[in-house]
C-alpha cells in the first residue's frame, strides 16, 4: 500500500483501525472525506467528539448511557427481577426491537474469545454476580450469540450460576420467522429438525 | 444427471476447448504436459468450485487473461441445466446456474457432484492420519450437510481451546481450570457428534471399500476401522484425564482432530505393510467406494474423474477397474494406451491445448 503525505496517511491509518474497514476501504473513505465540503466534514468530527464526551456506560448494566444509568435502568416500568445478558450494546437494541422483553439487561462487553485475548475476566462477569447478590433477581436469560464463542460464554455463565437459586434460561436458536422453509439455509434447518419438540 | 457438454475459455493452457462427455465412460488421451489433467480439473471445478489439485485460482487462469470461464451443460430428468463459472485471477469468482447468480457454494454444489482420483491420492494410504481424516470428513459433509457446521465448530473450538492452553503457560489456576472446563464440555459434545458421524459412515463404507478393492486386485481382505481409544470412556473423561499433560505441554492431545482411520489388508496395516501396488489399488478403492456411497444418498451417481489412473495400475488392474466402474459418468485421462479389452464410449485426444475426438 502506498504511503501518503502526513495528514492523509494519518487519516487512512485511523480509518483502517475501525472494525470491518480494510486498507482499501480506508483509502476510499479518506478520499471521500477530503472531497466533502468543509462544513460536512466538521459536522462529522463534531458528532464524534460530542458522542465521545456525552455517552458513557451505564453503571449498572453497561449499556450505553448519557447519565449514570441508561434509559432502561431508569425506567421504573421495567421488571427488575429479570436480567437479559447480552454481548454488546447493539444486542440490547436488537432485543428491544422485539418489544417482547420487559426486564433489564446486562452487557458483557463481548464473548469469551481466547484467540483474541478475551477471557471471562475481561468480560463483566464479576459485575453480573454482584448484581445478582444485590438486586432481587429471579431469572437470568442468556442471550449471547448462537456461535462458538457465544455458546461457550453462555455455558460458562450457566456453570457460574448453577449454585445460585435463580432460574437460568438460554434463548432458543432456530428458523427465521416469516420466511419460507424453502429458503432456509439447510444447516439452520438441520439444527432445527434436530431440536424439534412435540406440539 | 448427465453432463453433456463442457467448454472452457482461458482455463490453464486452453484458449478455448470443448468436450462432450459420453453417458458412460469417456477417455482423454494425451502425452504428459499437453493439458489432459487440466481438462479434468475444469470439470471438477464445475462440480465442486475448487481444484482437486488444490491449485490456487490464479494458477487456473491462462497466462495473459484476467479470468477463466468454465461452462457445463447438463441434463437432469429431461431439464437442461447450464452451470457457468467465472474464475478470476484476483477478484471474486462467480457462479451462475441457468443464468442466475448463486450466492453460496453449497447451492451450486447441489447441481453437480464429482468424486475425483489423482495420483497424489496414494497419500490416503501412505500419508499421515490427517489425509484419512479429511477423506472421511469430506465424504461425511457431502452425505450429511449438517456436519459442515459440526466440522467448522469443532475447528473453532479447538483453536480457542489451544489458545487457552498456550496462555496458561503450563500453570494451572482456578480461572484457567474453569475456562478449560467449558471449552472441554464444548469439545466433548462437538467431538462426540463428529466421531459418531464418522463411525456410522465408515461402518457403511467398509464393505464397499473391501468390495471395490477385490474388484481391482482379485485377492485381499480390506478392513476399514475407526476406533479411537477415547471412544471407550467418552471424550469428556479422556479430556479430564489428559488435562495435566495438556496443561504441561500446552497442546491439545486427545480428540477427533487426532484420530486415525485404520486401513488393514489381510489383518496388517497397509501404511507400513502393503506393497506400492496394493497401496495404489486401495487408494483408488477408497475413491470408488466414496462415489458409490454418495450415489446412494444423492438420487444420481456423482461424476467420477480419474486422473492418470492407468499409470498407477498394471494392465490386469486397469482392465478390472474399467470392468467394475460404478454406474454413472466416468472421465479418465491417460498418457499410456487404454487397457486392451476395454471399450470406452468416447475417446478424445489432447495435443498442445486442443481437444479433438479420437476416431481410433
Ligand atoms: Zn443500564
Amino acid at each position: 500500500m502506498a504511503v501518503y503525505t502526513g495528514p492523509v496517511q494519518d487519516l487512512v491509518d485511523e480509518l483502517g483501525k475501525l472494525p470491518g474497514i480494510g486498507p482499501k476501504s480506508a483509502q476510499r473513505i479518506a478520499f471521500h472525506l477530503l472531497k466533502l465540503p468543509r462544513d460536512d466534514a466538521l459536522r462529522l468530527a463534531q458528532v464524534i467528539t460530542e458522542a465521545k464526551a456525552r455517552v458513557s456506560w451505564c453503571e449498572r448494566c453497561f449499556n450505553v448511557a448519557s447519565e449514570a444509568l441508561c434509559d432502561i435502568c431508569r425506567d421504573d416500568r421495567r421488571d427488575p427481577s429479570v436480567i437479559c445478558v447480552v454481548e454488546e450494546p447493539r444486542d440490547v437494541v436488537a432485543v428491544e426491537k422485539t418489544r417482547e422483553y420487559k426486564g433489564r439487561y446486562h452487557v458483557l462487553g463481548g464473548a469469551m474469545n481466547p484467540l483474541e485475548g478475551v477471557g471471562a475476566e475481561q468480560l463483566r462477569v464479576r459485575e453480573l454476580l454482584a448484581r445478582l447478590a444485590d438486586e432481587a433477581v429471579t431469572e437470568v436469560i442468556l442471550c449471547t450469540n448462537p456461535n462458538v464463542e457465544g455458546e461457550t460464554t453462555a455455558l460458562y455463565l450457566a456453570k457460574m450460576l448453577q449454585d445460585v437459586p435463580i432460574k437460568v434460561t438460554r434463548i432458543a436458536s432456530g428458523l427465521p420467522v416469516g420466511g419460507d422453509l424453502e429458503y432456509a439455509d439447510e444447516l439452520t434447518l438441520g439444527r432445527a429438525i434436530e431440536g424439534r419438540r412435540t406440539v | 444427471m448427465l453432463l453433456t457438454r463442457v467448454w472452457l475459455t482461458d482455463f490453464r493452457n486452453y484458449a478455448s476447448a470443448e468436450l462432450e462427455p459420453a453417458p458412460g465412460l469417456t477417455v482423454i488421451v494425451g502425452a504428459n504436459g499437453q493439458g489432459k489433467s487440466n481438462l479434468l480439473e475444469a470439470v471438477g471445478w464445475l462440480a465442486g468450485l475448487r481444484s482437486f489439485r488444490a491449485a490456487p485460482t490464479e494458477a487456473l487462469v491462462r497466462v495473459g487473461a484476467d479470468q477463466a470461464i468454465v461452462r457445463g451443460e447438463a441434463d437432469r430428468a429431461g431439464r437442461a441445466l447450464l452451470i457457468e463459472c467465472e474464475i478470476s485471477r484476483t477478484g471474486r469468482n462467480r457462479t451462475l446456474v441457468n443464468r442466475q447468480p448463486v450466492r453460496r457454494t453449497r447451492d451450486a454444489l447441489d447441481h453437480l457432484r464429482a468424486v475425483s482420483f489423482a495420483p497424489d491420492d496414494l497419500e490416503l494410504v501412505k500419508g499421515g492420519p490427517a489425509e484419512r481424516r479429511r477423506y472421511v470428513d469430506d465424504l461425511l459433509v457431502a452425505v450429511h450437510p449438517r456436519y459442515e457446521t459440526v466440522r467448522s465448530d469443532l475447528d473453532r473450538i479447538l483453536r480457542q481451546r489451544a489458545a487457552v492452553l498456550k496462555q496458561s503457560g503450563g500453570r494451572s489456576s482456578p480461572e484457567i481450570e474453569a475456562t478449560l472446563d467449558v471449552w472441554d464440555t464444548r469439545l466433548a459434545a462437538t467431538g462426540e457428534e463428529l466421531a459418531e458421524g464418522r463411525a456410522a459412515l465408515l461402518a457403511d463404507l467398509a464393505p464397499i471399500v473391501a468390495r471395490a478393492y477385490l474388484d481391482l486386485a482379485d485377492a485381499g481382505a480390506v478392513d476399514v476401522t475407526y476406533a479411537p481409544a477415547w471412544r471407550a470412556e467418552g471424550l469428556a473423561g479422556a479430556l479430564a484425564a489428559a488435562r495435566p499433560d495438556e496443561l504441561r505441554r500446552g497442546v491439545s492431545l486427545v480428540g477427533p482432530h487426532r484420530d486415525d482411520v485404520g486401513l488393514d489388508l489381510d489383518g496388517l496395516p497397509t501404511r507400513t505393510h502393503a506393497s506400492q501396488g496394493e497401496q495404489r489399488s486401495l487408494a483408488l478403492a477408497l475413491r470408488l467406494a466414496a462415489a458409490r456411497r454418495l450415489a446412494t444418498t444423492l438420487d444420481t451417481p456423482p461424476l467420477l474423474l480419474l486422473d492418470d489412473v492407468f499409470s498407477e495400475l498394471d494392465d490386469a488392474r486397469g482392465e478390472a477397474l474399467l470392468a467394475h466402474l460404478p454406474p454413472g459418468q466416468t472421465l479418465v485421462t491417460t498418457a499410456t494406451a487404454i487397457p486392451p479389452g476395454s471399450r470406452p464410449e468416447r475417446v478424445f485426444r489432447v495435443e498442445s491445448g486442443a481437444v479433438v475426438p479420437d476416431l481410433g
